[in-house]
């Protein structure tokens, strides 16, 4: 890389730092380790900057390399995801699409908007590691299906039905709890 | 258009990515279907909360960290 290249290369890279950092906050749950998390991330990105061409997709690259360095540090460390509705919400991801339609929105109900940022971190943990990362990928982070598809390394179809039915698990979860919470609107 | 083909459509049209043509027929089907149209709403809030409220700026200290690693290399 020449000068001017390599230039471009720091700001490509650099552009995506608050987004890898969200994200790293995420996966990690502390801000310390997802800073270390996001300078083993650009340290790696820089080890093999030779496999990356210029004005490409930054954000999918360096985002996968991110994630697969958690994957690897929790595989190392054998900590298993934990999330709060635990049985309920696995048997509810396992059910048909159509099925979860048929609950619907409750007319006249408007939980949403008294949902706060701890609300939906603790909703977003509850869901399946699967459906978690794909909405988050896409809500948070703004990628389309194919810069998901290639951060996960799944087809773009399966990322669409991901983000689908992660949705449609969140918004179940949110609007149960607001009931359990006996929130406005809930009667 | 179906409800269930609505409720799979809106979800791409939130992601923004649905095909002008198809979102077309999708605001069709809202214009005479309440409850797709409710669910719209509550999914698109959702999801605009869900981005809104997980937000993170970097601290500064680790994009000068960054910065240094970047420019060091």
């Amino acid at each position: 890389m020449d000068v001017a290249e390599r230039s471009r290369f720091e700001r490509e890279m650099l552009d995506q730092l608050d987004g890898l950092y969200g994200y790293a906050l995420h996966l990690c749950r502390n801000q310390e380790d997802a800073s270390d998390l996001v300078q083993e991330t650009y340290a790696k990105a820089l080890k093999s900057s030779d496999q990356y061409s210029l004005g490409t997709n930054a954000k999918a690259w360096l985002f996968a390399i991110l994630r697969n360095t958690h994957l690897n540090e929790m595989r190392s460390r054998m900590r298993k995801p934990v999330g709060l509705a635990g049985e309920w919400i696995e048997e509810l991801s396992r059910k048909d699409v159509s099925e979860l339609h048929r609950y619907g929105p409750d007319p006249g109900v408007s939980f949403m908007d008294n949902l706060l940022g701890r609300d939906i971190e603790q909703a977003l943990d509850s869901l399946p590691g699967t459906f978690r990362e794909a909405v988050v990928l896409c809500d948070v982070q703004g990628m389309s299906y194919a810069e998901i598809s290639q951060v996960l390394d799944v087809p773009i179809g399966t990322v669409r039905s991901r983000i689908h039915r992660g949705r449609m698990l969140l918004r179940h979860l949110l609007a149960d709890w607001h009931r359990f919470a006996g929130g406005e609107g809930a009667e | 258009m179906t409800c269930e083909d609505a409720h799979l459509h809106m979800h791409d049209y939130i992601s923004g990515e649905l095909s002008p043509e198809i979102r077309e027929s999708l605001f069709d089907h809202f214009a005479v279907c309440e409850n797709c149209r409710n669910c719209y709403y509550e999914a698109s809030r959702m999801a605009a909360k869900v981005g809104n409220l997980l937000k993170s700026q970097a601290p500064p200290e680790l994009r000068s960290a960054v910065g240094r690693m970047l420019a060091g290399a």
